[in-house]
């Protein structure tokens, strides 16, 4: 009981990101579970180890709140695979987080860079 | 979202495809078969975990759990049937008892007139009609005249509205050829628009309609479905009532059935103006029907407070007119003579239940209640007990880590289920119960549970529901982790603080008991006194119809009497026939004052001068079987051509004609024409309108004699069972004319039953609830009482092994049963006597105070707490102590 109360305390801070990096790789056409995981992996250069286990639940999720959609189909060599399409609710969820995101991001990156906004008043 | 689209195999697959592509490209990054398995399953972890998550997250966990539980409950009650079993028919009876009382309560007393915005609606009264008129109530009806002055009133009440029956019982319609019998109404042509009643089918009555006396009837939802079947064509059909054709045009909204009390009227004509259509089915009075009798009060009337009008206000403007129009056809008011005054009440609610059934029901109410907590004190007990005994249980649970929280909503569960299953059972016993009871009753309006007591009900279940959950609540918590580990029955359940309160609500038990066995026996003796009290007739072997032929005079009348009467005492087994005007043993009776020799006899302190009287047949008092104590019986040889006579009954004498001999004195109405009858017989008192009445001055007129005729009574004295005679009689009455039904035939003895029907009902239903609250207390101390022996098995062990003897542990338990019910019983007389007082309006022929009543309800409550000890005391006794000390 408690250590899977532990789980979804992780699941939770990742969330956010995970589900991002789902909807993104989606942009690129439907796949399935596997090819997103080697592709963000890739796309991240190694940085990002995605846990296979959070990507299906994260998967499940998605397609719950219906920004993405799945189907059972064959994979490039013949095997059963169930793919994901992004629907265009997806679509739109994934511009306004992306947005969200790039705030977040040039947020962060202007307190942490603080010591430079010293140089910035000198130049 | 409870479930999902996609089931748990689904997602399975998936991940066992991803595994299966993962290893695939491992292998093609060069690894080993084995290792590009292996590798695949480490990179994704735990599987299980991953389908577990996604079996969660997929429902309502707090669902989920609930399942769990409630499958939990149902497998921890099934181990102890026994208990289940008795929980939930206690439950149901005193669930189902309160249910059924409260809905003919809500029917009866709580419920509104089922018409359109009821609050303004108002029935019509009067403080007493002007001196020289005929009423069939003397407050609630009013004159043709009256009606017609009050409703061209504008401004107070919109519309007033009348409404009379056609009869006092029912009244002869046909439909078809078969003459049948059924419940009508004259009303105002304003009538269902006034009171706004919808007609889902047809139309109802316009003003025009009354003014044109309409030959047009509306029936009721009721009588449509039970006498045609809800067959859509019978609008524009004929209905015959007492022969005259009435195009059916309306079917009323469900459920309106009339504004009077306990009547379920089958239809409605407007106001009708011919003989056969009489108000009240009575003869013309000098030729006058109700229209044109002002001194006629007949009629009652509702009225809708116009917008605005307050009730007070619509009074004033009201009363001038009322006062005038009561003088029409009666000259101008004697001086000093007190003017009727009109008053307006509530319309809201049936009038004239509260009377009938209100205290009866109000305290019926308070008797199931008193059962109800019974049964719940019950109901806790056993799950105190059960749960004592599963102390261990939860001393594991707690001890393995479950939550508090986690055993509460456990045992919320189990008391769910509990009353949930109960309540279910209540319901049904309800509505089974409530139809009885109207049958009993006689109450023909629904009394069928709606969704008020739906309400009622479903709160008395929450209550219990929380009261069982909470109540082991703390037994369960009380015992800790910690006891757990102990082993000893001896020290686990010797806790003395827990039973206390199991003795006190035991005790309490025992109080309520003897107060509902009290109130119960009083009643039961009231009803036995009713039962046995004397008519004053050989009432066994009589029986009684009615019957309302059409005649254009008189004479044609009293030959029609006379010619069934002869036909009739030729049937095979018949006795003896006569004829009677107010059927006896029906409530009703004509009375008013009586000149005797020519004047208004004397009365000092104002002592009333009223006689009941009634018009008879010839045989009458022969066939009755009442013994005639001096002169003769009414003869065939008595006719319209001979000298009137009368009868009289020994307190007519005693009062009016003291230490003389009757015989050959006369007497006649104080109003009316100026009739003067010689009195030729005086009989013994007897019963004339009910069981319950005291003997009141009582004259007969001879039916051949008096110059009207209605219709009237027959009353045959036959050998054999009265009832089998019906056949033969309908017969002969439909062979004099094929349109006339035997009206309410029935035994006289049933007749006369039907006005003690309220006390028998009350009375056996008081018994009832008196003998459920016995069985009840009785199962609860049993149940207590054998959980307290089992728990003290280690300690009787231990005293039997020190020496005490099988009588002594027999006495032990005994003793403690018998001390409760001391403690009760000490605690309930006291209470029964409050009890007692109240009821004392009820009671016939015993004092509140009867001892014996007393002593038996002492007794029973005695005998049970032995018999209900006695099985316990005989286990405590049979203990071997050896064995109850190795269990340990």
């Amino acid at each position: 009981m408690t250590t899977q109360e532990n789980q979804f305390d992780r699941i939770a801070l990742l969330q956010g990101t995970l589900d991002l990096l789902i909807l993104k790789t989606l942009v690129l056409g439907p796949c399935h579970g596997q090819g997103v995981a080697r592709e963000i992996q890739r796309r991240s250069e190694d940085v990002f180890l995605v846990d296979h286990g959070s990507l299906y639940v994260a998967l499940q999720r998605l397609e719950d709140k219906g920004w993405i959609n799945a189907e059972w189909g064959v994979s490039e060599n013949n095997r059963k695979a169930r793919f994901y399409r992004l629907t265009a609710k997806g679509r739109e969820h994934l511009v306004e987080k992306t947005g969200e995101w790039r705030r977040l991001t040039r947020a962060m990156g202007l307190i942490l860079d603080a010591g430079s906004e010293l140089q910035v008043e000198e130049g | 979202m409870f479930r999902r689209k996609r089931s748990k195999e689904d997602f399975a697959a998936e991940i066992e495809a991803h595994l299966e592509l993962e290893a695939e490209e491992l292998r093609r990054e060069g690894l080993s078969e084995d290792e590009a398995q292996w590798k695949a399953r480490r990179e994704f972890g735990n599987v299980r975990a991953a389908e577990e998550r996604f079996y969660v997250k997929g429902r309502w966990v707090g669902l989920d759990k609930f399942f769990r539980d409630l499958r939990f409950g149902f497998r921890s009650l099934r181990q102890s049937p026994g208990f289940a079993v008795t929980a939930i028919l206690t439950l149901a009876l005193g669930i189902g008892a309160n249910t059924a009382v409260f809905s003919v309560m809500n029917a009866v007393l709580l419920k509104t007139l089922p018409v359109a915005d009821p609050g303004r609606l108002v029935y019509l009264r009067t403080s007493n009609p002007p001196r020289g008129t005929g009423t069939i109530d003397s407050n609630e009806t009013f004159s043709y005249a009256v009606y017609d002055a009050l409703r061209q009133e504008q401004g107070a009440l919109t519309p007033v509205m009348a409404y009379v029956p056609l009869s006092g019982s029912k009244v002869a319609v046909r439909y078809g050829t078969e003459p049948e019998e059924a419940e009508g109404e004259m009303v105002s042509g304003t009538f269902f628009s006034g009171l706004g009643v919808s007609l889902p089918r047809g139309r109802g009555f316009s003003q025009q309609d009354e003014a044109d006396h309409a030959p047009m009837a509306v029936i009721s939802y009721n009588y449509w479905t039970r006498r045609f079947a809800r067959d859509p064509g019978v609008l524009g059909k004929t209905l015959f009532v007492n022969g005259v054709g009435m195009t059916i045009v309306g079917v009323a909204a469900e459920g309106f059935e009339g504004v009077e009390a306990g009547m379920s009227t089958d239809f409605w004509l407007p106001l009708q103006d011919r003989p056969e259509l009489n108000a009240w089915g009575n003869p013309l009075e000098d030729g006058k029907n109700y229209i044109a009798d002002p001194k006629w009060w007949c009629l009652r009337l509702i009225g809708r407070l116009a917008p605005g009008a307050a009730r007070a206000q619509a009074v004033a403007q009201l009363e001038p007119v009322f006062e005038s129009a009561a003088y029409i056809g009666l000259g101008s008011p004697k001086d000093g003579a007190k003017p009727p005054v009109l008053s307006l009440t509530d319309a809201k609610s049936f009038p004239g239940y509260d009377a009938q059934y209100g205290n009866p029901l109000r305290m019926l109410m308070a008797m199931v209640g008193l059962v109800l907590l019974i049964a719940l004190a019950n109901v806790v007990m056993l799950l105190l007990a059960r749960n004592a005994a599963r102390q261990r249980e939860f001393s594991v649970r707690l001890a393995l880590g479950a939550g508090r929280g986690e055993l509460f909503r456990q045992l919320l569960i189990e008391s769910l289920i509990l009353v949930t299953a109960g309540g279910g059972l209540a319901w049904v016993f309800a509505e089974m119960a409530t139809r009885l009871l109207g049958q009993w009753a006689e109450i023909e309006s629904s009394l069928a549970p709606d969704r008020t007591v739906l309400l009622f009900t479903l709160g008395v279940l929450a209550l219990a529901g929380l009261l069982f959950g909470l109540a082991p609540l703390r037994v369960a918590l009380a015992g800790g982790a910690e006891l757990a580990l102990k082993t000893s029955a001896a020290t686990s359940n010797a806790d003395a603080g827990k039973s206390r309160a199991g003795r006190i609500i035991v005790a309490l038990q025992m109080t309520l008991c003897l107060v509902l066995l009290v109130g119960g026996g009083l009643l039961i003796r009231s009803l036995r006194n009713l039962e046995n009290t004397p008519l004053g007739m050989k009432v066994d072997g009589l029986v009684v119809f009615g019957v309302k032929p059409n005649f254009r005079s008189v004479p044609e009348g009293k030959e029609f009497y006379a010619n069934l009467m002869s036909k009739l005492r030729v049937l095979p087994g018949v006795e003896s026939v006569t004829v009677m005007d107010e059927r006896l043993g029906s409530w009703w009776s004509n009375n008013s004052a009586m000149r005797v020799d020519g004047r208004l006899p004397e009365e000092t302190n104002g002592a009333s001068r009223t006689v009941r009287w009634n018009v008879a047949g010839p045989d009458f008092f022969g066939t009755l079987g009442v013994p005639v104590l001096a002169g003769r019986d009414f003869a065939d040889s008595d006719t319209a051509k001979s000298p009137m006579v009368g009868i009289i009954n020994e307190e007519f004498a005693r009062r009016f004609l003291p230490n003389v001999n009757p015989l050959g004195h006369t007497f006649g109405p104080d109003l009316g024409p100026p009739i003067a009858v010689t009195i030729v017989g005086v009989v013994k008192d007897h019963k004339y309108r009910s069981i319950d009445e005291e003997p009141l001055p009582m004259a007969w007129y001879m039916y051949a004699q008096i110059p009207v005729v209605g219709a009237m009574n027959v009353e045959m004295r036959v050998h054999g069972a009265p009832l089998a005679i019906l056949p033969a009689a309908r017969k002969v009455v439909q062979g004099m004319d094929p349109n006339l039904p035997l009206i309410k035939p029935m035994t006289q003895r049933a007749q006369f039953d039907t006005t003690i029907s309220r006390q028998v009902l009350f009375a056996r239903l008081a018994g009832f609830f008196g003998i459920l609250a016995v069985v009840l207390v009785a199962t609860g101390l049993y149940g207590t009482l054998a959980y307290r022996v089992s728990m003290r098995t280690a300690e009787i062990g231990v005293r039997m092994a020190v020496g005490a003897r099988r009588g002594q542990v027999v006495w032990m338990i005994l003793k403690d049963s018998l001390m409760l019910t001391a403690a009760g019983v000490v605690m309930g007389v006291p209470l029964a006597m409050l009890v007692g007082r109240a009821l004392a309006s009820a009671l016939y022929g015993v004092k509140p105070l009867d001892v014996a009543s007393y002593l038996l309800a002492v007794a029973a409550v005695a005998l049970v707490a032995l018999a209900a000890s006695a099985v316990p005391a005989g286990r405590a006794a049979s203990v071997d102590p050896m064995r109850a000390l190795r269990a340990e």
